[in-house]
């Protein structure tokens, strides 16, 4: 696996790095790690929340009856349509008018985890409709109730087809996470900025701070490697 | 045991099946023949419920296919009775439609379980049995991407058989096959017509077969069924001119 | 909820619409960079010599994976040091050029590997030369998927414009934001924003359709 050896060099050089004798390293990476927290959790439920709205519109917009898929629609247009920023200020400035509070944490995840969704809900309603058609009247042809169809046939075709699409997504998601210093969280970017402005080591402090996203972006795809692996087993060579 | 009566099938103002009378008695083999286009397919799928139809009532078994008799008047049928009816039909498609993400096993005993109550162990037992007897024993942990399309078409064919259906539909079981295939699909087709067991209604292109297995053979030309008989007359004597022009282009191929 | 209609039209929507001349600036000329910085990176990254193609790849991967807003900033905190001062708006778009022209890249190569080899294999039993098979061949079947792809790209790159105002250039989001905080007053403002990049944004995926639809009629009839 060439890059499970990528990584694993990138976190020997990161603790190469916080263990070398500029003095500076020793000053800002502990900040930037705070701020790699911060990102990391902020992400962690934005990721949640977007493949939850993912399926929920996706499948809406696919099955739902009318009412249903017309509200799913008008969220994937209005949420694809504006940009994310736009949305993180709105869920921040403009919410509080009406009367709803929301906390840097949650703005963040919401603003991301709804811009997002949008775009995953498209993934969803594509992968279902890339299941062949043959399946439905198999189904059909034995006698199989619409719910067992669902749960038992198209859905998991659909999850099998689905999942590089939201993997994509997630990544974009993770580097996404960046603009959440917009509604006053110190994630890494935040971080770098901030430690720059104090240190002038702009070269240092950026190399990590793309290393870091990089890093946390090859996990993502790992994780959805072998997720793909797992729901493509019968896709094995012949035996 | 099946009847079409006065079948309309149309997508727009095309009309694939034109006013069809057509019925097959319980146990009998009949085929369906015919130039593409001519509706043999769609046959089977309205049969099926795969596609509604536009005109007319299909009975099976004497009952109402898509309407059903409340109080003496005919109405659209409920769910639950379509589901009812279909339980006695079962269909094996040309290109298998086998669930890929299943075991051959676990695709014959997916919708017994579910739709007819059986434990899981009754399900295997049974499945197991089918699909030694379609010859593959030894492949019911591969997935359908392991088998070849003979082997899959067979697996499909118990998969059918284990919804316990009186009558089987068969939609050009070989056409997706490669030709040293097709002999293993037709040997299980013809042991379940030689049983008695099934009616069984066969598109096929496969005339020899045809004539082999089939009680009556049907030929339908533009949504119609223009001649049938005993497949010695229909074959050796075709009165239709458009059947005797089918007939020698079909052997003309072959 | 209180909303303020003159708010709204006598101070809102005109800085808004001078900002929306920035906005859309930024937007076509780091697209047009992008369309060429793609194409140089595509030949890089395909070049025979690894000592080429290798660093290429990996300049392509490295930028994937990282935030544009990351990249925004390094190129903003960066280039002074090393003695080149530009305005905070060219440098944004430099970066927005880098970050979508390895975007590009990837459309481009992808474009052309769609085209079956069989062509590649037809031309050469015709004899026909490298200008002729890229011209009337191999670029002409490459373009249905790649108009498109490069359409959702501008919009794409429409909608993070509004990153530019992390380093204070003043389109619609910058603007916006200064409006809100001198006037105490966010709700008009960044509700105005989130409808133009709304409106702009259906727009053009309406008229990259209608792009799309006539490269597939022009080229494959």
């Amino acid at each position: 696996m060439n890059r499970i050896g990528i990584v694993v060099a990138l976190i020997a050089f990161l603790v190469g790095l916080s263990v070398a004798t500029f003095a500076e390293l020793r000053v800002f990476l502990p900040a930037i790690l705070r701020g790699a927290v911060v990102t990391v959790h902020v992400a962690t439920l934005s990721i949640a929340l977007f493949l939850l709205l993912s399926v929920v519109a996706g499948i809406g917009r696919a099955y739902g009856a009318a009412p249903v898929r017309w509200l799913s629609v008008l969220y994937i247009e209005v949420f694809r349509g504006t940009s994310l920023l736009v949305i993180l200020f709105w869920m921040f400035f403009v919410m509080p008018e009406f009367g709803l509070f929301l906390s840097p944490v949650a703005a963040g995840v919401l603003g991301i985890g709804l811009n997002f969704g949008a775009y995953g809900a498209e993934v969803v309603r594509g992968a279902l409709a890339a299941v062949p058609r043959g399946q439905t009247e198999a189904t059909i042809a034995l006698n199989m109730s619409a719910f067992r169809r669902m749960t038992r046939i198209v859905l998991p075709q659909a999850v099998a087809i689905m999942i590089p699409g939201l993997v994509n997504l997630t990544i974009e998601l993770v580097k996404a996470t960046a603009l959440v210093s917009a509604v006053t969280l110190s994630d890494i970017t935040y971080a770098a900025v901030q430690q720059n402005q104090l240190h002038f080591r702009t070269v240092e402090i950026f190399s990590i701070t793309l290393m870091l996203y990089y890093c946390l972006a090859q996990f993502v795809r790992f994780g959805g490697a072998a997720l793909e692996d797992r729901f493509s087993r019968h896709r094995a060579r012949r035996a | 045991m099946i009847r079409f009566d006065k079948v309309l099938k149309a997508y727009g103002a095309l009309e694939v099946l034109k006013d069809l009378d057509f019925s097959v008695e319980k146990g009998e083999v009949v085929s369906i023949i015919g130039p593409s286009g001519s509706g043999k397919t769609t046959v089977l799928r309205v049969l099926m419920t795969l596609e509604d139809i536009q005109g007319g009532t299909i009975y099976v078994d004497g009952e109402p296919l898509n309407r059903m008799d409340v109080n003496g008047q005919l109405v659209e049928a409920s769910k639950a009775h379509v589901r009812r009816i279909r339980a006695k039909l079962g269909m094996v498609f040309q290109s298998f439609n086998l669930f890929p993400h299943m075991t051959a096993l676990q695709n014959c005993i997916e919708s017994p379980i579910y739709t007819q109550g059986l434990s899981k162990a009754e399900a295997v037992e049974e499945a197991t049995r089918l699909l030694d007897m379609v010859g593959l024993a030894d492949k019911a942990g591969h997935y359908p991407s392991q088998l070849s399309g003979g082997q899959q078409q067979r697996v499909a064919i118990a998969r059918t058989l284990a919804m316990h259906p009186e009558v089987l539909l068969f939609d050009e079981p070989t056409s997706a096959l490669d030709p040293e295939m097709v002999g293993e699909v037709l040997s299980v087709i013809r042991d379940l017509a030689k049983s008695g067991r099934y009616t069984i209604l066969l598109v096929t292109h496969q005339m020899g077969f045809a004539r082999e297995v089939s009680d009556r053979v049907c030929f339908f030309d533009a949504g119609k069924m223009v001649e049938e008989g005993v497949p010695g007359d229909l074959f050796g004597n075709p009165r239709n001119e458009r059947l005797r022009q089918f007939l020698s282009k079909v052997l003309e191929a072959s | 909820m209180d909303w303020r209609w003159d708010f709204t039209f006598e101070v809102v929507l005109p800085r808004i619409w001078q900002a929306a001349g920035v906005t859309v600036w930024a937007t076509v000329v780091s697209f047009l960079l992008a369309l060429v910085g793609g194409l140089v990176l595509m030949l890089l990254k395909t070049h025979r010599s690894a000592w080429i193609s290798r660093p290429a790849t990996e300049f392509i991967e490295v930028i994937r994976a990282t935030p544009l807003l990351v990249q925004i900033f390094f190129l903003f905190f960066l280039l002074p040091e090393v003695g080149i001062t530009l305005p905070p708006l060219t440098t944004g778009i430099l970066a927005l050029a880098i970050y979508n022209s390895t975007l590009c890249a990837e459309v481009y190569r992808a474009g052309f590997q769609a085209v079956p080899s069989g062509q590649w294999e037809a031309c050469v039993a015709l004899n026909m030369s490298t200008y002729r098979t890229y011209k009337d061949v191999i670029i002409p079947q490459s373009l249905p998927p790649i108009v498109p792809a490069l359409g959702n790209y501008l919009v794409a790159i429409f909608k993070e414009t509004p990153l530019l105002s992390f380093v204070a250039v003043a389109e619609i989001m910058q603007v916006s934001k200064l409006i809100g905080s001198e006037y105490y007053r966010f709700t008009e403002a960044i509700t105005v924003a989130g409808i133009f990049f709304l409106v702009m944004s259906l727009v053009a995926a309406f008229l990259i359709r209608l792009v799309d639809q006539y490269v597939k009629r022009s080229i494959l009839h």
